[in-house]
């Protein structure tokens, strides 16, 4: 046998074991539920899993911006706060009667308009992203409360914006809310986009390693400034499903939720250095996190236990990475 | 394997099934939860003497405060498809639409302490948190002679049940024309560290001139307390009106810092919102509206009987563990 032979196959054998980490995580979690015998009959039927896809919806498409950012060796800090004022803006803007489209295009534009400001200064002045997108998340925060001027913005009237997370017929699994579908769409869109597309392979080189990145002719700082707006589209397309699932604008809403989306884009795989990630294997692990909850919810735990149990999740997925990464690396 | 799980589903059935009420509060560090949680657990053992089992699940949103936490506690209940649900909303709005799928999936819900924008509910069990904030308005002009200058430190904003509260503190307060306002738009937040901050903030602006304060609910009193006592300004100097009875109250109004507490039976509340809603599922029928009482507590009177069941409520008597 030769080595490269040998080498391929370590590959080979390091991707499989990336790819489906998250899901043995999922089967785990899923199948613990079925200890219990009381939880057993109503825990696997349609209808809560039903519920459980739409509470992911928002941390998924937040993961989905949040995983290209990691990838490229950066964070973002800002997004429960941008979450939080892209759902007033929507409000507000339902408030004075402004029709469906525009106001989920200009509610996108705000998540983007932010992406950009920290993408600027980020690739810009060579800021540190922690600490920018650290601020961004004060900044943003406050725009939000007074915008909404300290309070929830309520408007009248249904619109296709509330529409979206509503769930019609609570005891089958179908229909799903549009919400859902959205964002399965958009994850599929997105690791095809990550894994295929030119700009999808310059995320991974410039977080392996910037300085060969730009040595290779790859335009780093524009990219980056593209990197953090486009995610910030993602972030204003949370805010919308906030939004809709609430059925007001929330200035206080999704404090932290930054942390639940960093918690599955890393149960996902990715690693905080740069480099690596999957965007499917984030959403796998939003997913991992809204069963526990679920479970442990049902199960009557007290919150304490759940919030014990996530946490050690978090930490036996990086443990799992550094034990993939050895092994690469043997 | 089917016989396994016919044999499971029989012997189960041979039992008197218990109802399952999920009772969800909008936190669960404050001590106004703990005695509504008592109250439901009051409920089910005397149901239980009865010949009614019923089981409660308690279950308060894993980040207090957080309004779309607690629409995943709802949702997760009535996947769980529980007999009937107890709920505090944290917003009269943004709960609307869960509790109308609760609904909708036959599920019955008692909305309790907090009111909600919607007529699917069976039942509304609460303080009248309007009276209860003119009590305090009242009380807080006959103690400063009616004229002086007065502090509203409101909670938070949506929260129906202190919005009422402070709706009726100012109506209160219109039969003393002497007293003026100087700042009721400043919100005490979700927590006591919050609550404590922004009473500082607020007595650095006002506490010199200021001659009475009140508080719309627990955390919001302890926190303001504790900050006039910073400044030296406690112990009657400027009145204090506070509502809920959390023992670090009790204690501030025994040393003489807290000049009167308007006391809800949070016992009662989840007594009551327990017992209506089993109630309803044997199909009887039960009042849309259901008030619990509220009463106006001051350092004269807390030692009388009647006032001690509710000031010191019997907790460890419900809640072991």
């Amino acid at each position: 046998m030769t080595t490269e032979q040998e080498q391929r196959r370590k590959v080979i054998r390091s991707r499989l074991l990336t790819l489906a980490g998250p899901f043995i995580g999922l089967l785990f979690v899923t199948s613990l539920f079925a200890l219990s015998s009381e939880l057993r009959p109503v825990f696997y039927t349609g209808a809560n899993w039903k519920n459980i896809f739409t509470q992911t919806v928002i941390v998924s498409i937040g993961a989905l911006g949040m995983t290209m950012i990691i990838i490229s060796g950066g964070i973002d800090l800002s997004v429960g706060s941008v979450v939080a004022l892209t759902s007033v803006v929507g409000a507000r803007l339902l408030e004075h009667k402004v029709s469906a489209p525009v106001t989920i295009l200009a509610t996108l534009l705000t998540g983007g308009l932010v992406g950009l400001l920290n993408g600027s200064m980020i690739a810009g002045f060579r800021m540190m992203p922690f600490v920018v997108t650290l601020g961004m998340m004060g900044v943003t925060r406050g725009a939000a409360k007074w915008l909404a001027d300290n309070q929830t913005v309520n408007f009248d009237g249904e619109s296709m914006v509330t529409r979206v997370m509503e769930k019609v017929s609570p005891d089958t699994f179908f229909p799903l809310p549009s919400g859902v579908w959205i964002a399965l769409l958009l994850t599929l869109l997105m690791s095809v986009f990550m894994r295929c597309t030119v700009f999808g392979r310059y995320v991974f080189a410039i977080g392996s390693n910037e300085a060969t990145a730009r040595l290779c002719g790859i335009a780093v700082r524009p990219y980056k400034v593209l990197i953090y707006s486009i995610a910030g589209l993602f972030f204003g397309l949370a805010g919308l499903m906030q939004l809709s699932r609430l059925s007001q604008g929330d200035p206080s809403v999704a404090i932290g939720l930054e942390l639940d989306i960093i918690a599955a884009v890393v149960i996902g795989g990715a690693s905080l250095n740069g480099g690596s990630g999957s965007v499917i294997g984030a959403v796998v692990g939003a997913l991992v996190m809204a069963v526990l909850r679920s479970g442990s919810s049902q199960m009557n735990w007290p919150n304490y236990v759940q919030e014990i149990i996530i946490g050690i999740v978090i930490i036996l997925a990086v443990g799992l990475d550094r034990f993939r990464q050895s092994q690469a690396a043997r | 394997m089917a016989l396994l799980l016919a044999m499971e589903t029989s012997t189960r059935a041979a039992a008197v099934e218990p109802y399952q009420i999920a009772v969800i509060p909008k936190g669960t560090t404050h001590e106004f939860w703990k005695s509504i949680h008592a109250g439901t657990i009051k409920a089910q053992r005397e149901l239980e003497a009865e010949g009614i089992p019923v089981r409660i699940l308690w279950k308060g949103p894993l980040r207090e405060d957080d309004r779309d936490q607690q629409i995943q506690v709802v949702e997760n209940f009535t996947a769980r498809r529980v007999s009937g649900i107890m709920l505090a909303p944290l917003d009269s709005q943004a709960l609307v639409k869960p509790v109308g799928n609760a609904v909708a999936a036959r599920i019955p819900v008692v909305v309790f302490d907090s009111g909600l924008k919607s007529d699917k509910h069976v039942s509304y069990v609460a303080t009248d948190n309007f009276k209860g904030g003119q009590l305090a308005g009242e009380h807080m002009g006959k103690i400063l002679g009616g004229k002086g200058k007065v502090i509203l430190l409101r909670y938070a904003v949506g929260s129906a049940s202190t919005e009422e509260r402070e709706a009726g503190f100012l109506d209160g307060l219109k039969k003393f024309p002497g007293i003026t306002l100087l700042s009721a738009d400043q919100y005490a937040g979700p927590t006591r560290e919050t609550a404590y901050a922004n009473s500082q903030n607020l007595l650095n602006r006002f506490g010199r001139e200021v001659d009475g304060i009140f508080a719309v609910n627990e955390n919001s009193t302890i926190g303001m307390t504790k900050a006039l006592r910073d400044i030296g300004r406690a112990g009657g100097k400027v009145k204090m009106i506070g509502f809920d009875a959390g023992s670090a109250s009790i204690k501030d109004m025994k040393s003489g810092d807290v000049q009167g507490l308007v006391v809800q039976n949070p016992v009662r509340m989840g007594y009551l919102g327990v017992k209506t809603l089993v109630q309803h599922l044997q199909g009887k029928p039960v009042e849309k509206k259901i008030d619990t009482g509220v009463v106006l507590v001051t350092p004269s009177n807390m030692e009388q009987q009647e006032f001690h069941e509710i000031l010191y409520p019997p907790i460890s008597q419900y809640l072991d563990k």
